[in-house]
């Protein structure tokens, strides 16, 4: 947790630093009283102090104390980071693909891929839960979901 | 007399077709998600908001509630019957309610577990109906310096006992202020951090947050350990569930002491259900006359948390109505369901929207009854809906989320917003921040900015304001006093027994 900690410590006393310089280019109020960089200007700051806290803390911390990475290795993370890129291929190609497909392809991809299942429980559950969630959202609830570049 | 003739309105709308319907809806909805591991009462309420944004607000809010309460009714059954929580707040049933399983006696436990959490929640509502608008009436006279210091005091309090880490739950808390700030300033129009996104000037959207922090981030961390359990398998005939004589004798008082302790507990900001409900066990075990049997299977040590958990639910819902503030990570999710309903939490709810309050109040009289319905006969349906693997659920929850996001606003930039804070509540859980409180300040942080604001521009610039008037004074007095508390080495070990516990 140490080295984790000091990583963390670093990033946001950088993104603090860039939230108080932010605050600081706001517009000063045109009446009176605090404007609009007021708020965001002394959450920089706060934070920043914040971060200092942690990193001190850590570093302080002694080496022996400090277990390994908080992340896990090998097969898990490939399927967080496949879940990740799933998820944002998704929501790339909702537009393209229309909802039913894209549904369908999402499920199909994260049971295969990442939980390893049958191939035809996925085909079946992937099926279901496209026809499924039509249902429920486009007949039941009334929302328009995106139609695919072919109509459908 | 008013309140008598509020509370019957109240049933009066709770009661129509279509708000029982989605009552039932959500306890039916509340109890799954109870039951299955690795879905939380916050998933399960923040996937709701945009699913049922087309719903009108008091039968949305309706839903949403049911759900709450169905998750605290639910959560004991993987407890007792695998030995894993349904969700935090039955992590200590685990203790008594699986031993007395392994016993044989999984039918009776569930019975009790239901009953002790069916005679909690309601009392809860009964003292909420009179203490909530007695609170709200006395709130009327805040200006922004005491609303500024109630939300300020939430804050702290939630921040500094969320976590391992005081500093990182801080910190928690400011990331949620900062990101509250996206968006088109409503003092002074100016835009801030919205990095010329067209998409942004309406801020990063509650939805996609809170459903990208808790139910993207939540089954990412769920992909590293296998989620397969031992069953204990149990007949359940509606005979069995009933306690017996004895057992009523053991946790009857149990159940009363810790539904009082855990509804004024849920009152206050950062007290939730998780915590009431391991005070809960512990009160009991140090007042029992036989506390070495805690843990080898006692009936009261499944009483107790599960009647503190339901009261603490209950008791949660006080501040949110009276007050406009929440006191857990799943309020803070429901007074965002609010906003997005377009309601204005506060003291002036209670007379702006009485039909809302009123009916929301009654409709968990209703709930009540209907999840000891659900719950009592239905035991052994949703004990086997324990085989249905995470696998398959997975991808069902990252669907839904990510359609349910899409769909409150047809935006797909929505999506990128949930996905962005997926990633970021992934690496939060991971190093140990602290979720709740970035949803809590998000939620509280316009209040928080304009309160401020306004008190300075009153004031002049002058932050004595904050201590000069007494109800504002004796709030900011005790943040302050939550934010020292590391100086002081008993409210430390106090706060680690806290922590460690939950």
């Amino acid at each position: 947790m140490r080295r984790a900690d000091q990583i963390t410590g670093v990033v946001v006393l950088v993104f603090s630093l860039a939230v108080i310089e932010g605050g600081r280019r706001m517009p000063p109020s045109g009446t009176f009283g605090p404007g609009a960089g007021f708020l965001p200007f002394w959450l920089g700051v706060a934070m920043a102090i914040l971060s200092i806290i942690l990193l001190v803390n850590a570093t302080r911390e002694s080496a022996q104390a400090s277990e390994g990475s908080p992340f896990p290795r090998g097969q898990a993370i490939l399927a967080i980071l496949k879940t990740i890129g799933g998820l944002a291929a998704f929501i790339l190609l909702l537009e393209t693909l229309g909802f039913l497909v894209s549904i369908a392809l999402l499920t199909a991809f994260l049971l295969r891929c990442v939980e390893r299942v049958r191939w035809l429980t996925t085909a079946m559950v992937a099926v279901a839960n496209a026809i499924g969630m039509y249902i429920v959202f486009q007949m039941l609830l009334g929302v328009s979901l995106p139609k695919s570049i072919f109509g459908f | 007399m008013d309140i008598f003739s509020n509370i019957l309105m109240g049933f009066k709308v709770a009661l129509s077709v279509q708000n029982l319907l989605f009552c039932l809806i959500g306890t039916v909805y509340g109890t799954l998600i109870g039951v299955l591991p690795g879905i939380g009462p916050v998933v399960g309420v923040a996937i709701l908001i945009p699913i049922t944004f087309g719903l009108n607000a008091t039968t949305a809010i309706i839903t949403m509630a049911g759900v709450y309460y169905g998750a605290m009714y639910g959560g004991s059954t993987t407890s007792i019957l695998i030995n894993v929580p349904g969700e935090s707040a039955s992590v200590v049933t685990c203790l008594d309610g699986y031993a007395l399983a392994k016993k044989g006696r999984a039918a009776p436990a569930l019975g009790m577990a239901a009953l002790a959490s069916f005679i909690a929640g309601t009392l809860a509502v009964v003292l909420l109906t009179f203490i909530a608008p007695a609170l709200s009436n006395f709130a009327l006279s805040f200006g922004p310096p005491e609303y500024f210091a109630l939300a300020f005091m939430g804050l702290t309090l939630v921040t500094s006992l969320a976590g391992e880490s005081m500093v990182k739950g801080l910190m928690s808390g400011v990331f949620g202020l900062i990101v509250s700030c996206i968006g088109v300033d409503a003092v002074s129009g100016d835009e801030r951090f919205t990095f010329g996104l067209l998409s942004l000037l309406d801020g990063a959207g509650f939805i996609g947050v809170a459903v990208g922090l808790f139910a993207v981030a939540e089954v990412l961390c769920n992909l590293e350990d296998s989620m397969e359990q031992v069953f204990i398998q149990a007949k359940f005939t509606l005979r069995s569930l009933f306690p017996t004589r004895q057992d009523w004798k053991d946790s009857w008082w149990p159940i009363w002491r810790s539904s009082f302790m855990a509804f004024f507990l849920g009152n206050l900001p950062g007290a939730g259900a998780t915590i009431a409900s391991f005070l809960a066990y512990g009160m009991e075990k140090k007042l029992s006359k036989h506390p070495e049997k805690f843990g080898t299977g006692v009936m009261e040590g499944v009483a107790a948390p599960e009647a503190a958990n339901n009261a603490a639910a209950g008791g949660s819902m006080v501040p949110l109505l009276a007050l406009g503030i929440p006191s857990s990570g799943t309020s803070a999710v429901l007074l965002g369901a609010l906003l997005v309903h377009g309601l204005k939490p506060g003291p002036l709810l209670f007379q702006s929207s009485p039909e809302f309050v009123w009916g929301l109040i009654a409709s968990m009289y209703i709930a009540n009854i209907m999840l000891l319905v659900l719950n009592l006969p239905l035991v052994g349906f949703w004990a086997s809906l324990l085989r249905v693997p995470y696998k398959i659920l997975m991808p069902l929850i990252v669907t839904i989320s990510a359609v349910g996001v899409f769909t409150t606003d047809n935006n797909i930039f929505d999506m990128w917003v949930m996905f962005v804070f997926g990633v970021i509540g992934y690496l939060m859980r991971k190093l140990k921040f602290p979720a709740a409180p970035v949803v809590l300040a998000l939620v509280l942080g316009p209040m928080v900015e304009r309160t401020l604001r306004q008190s300075l521009t009153i004031s002049h610039g002058d932050i004595m304001i904050f201590f000069t008037r007494p109800i504002s004074a004796v709030l900011v007095t005790i943040a302050l006093i939550s934010l020292c508390a590391p100086l002081l080495r008993g409210v430390m070990d106090w706060r680690k027994k806290v922590v460690e516990i939950s």
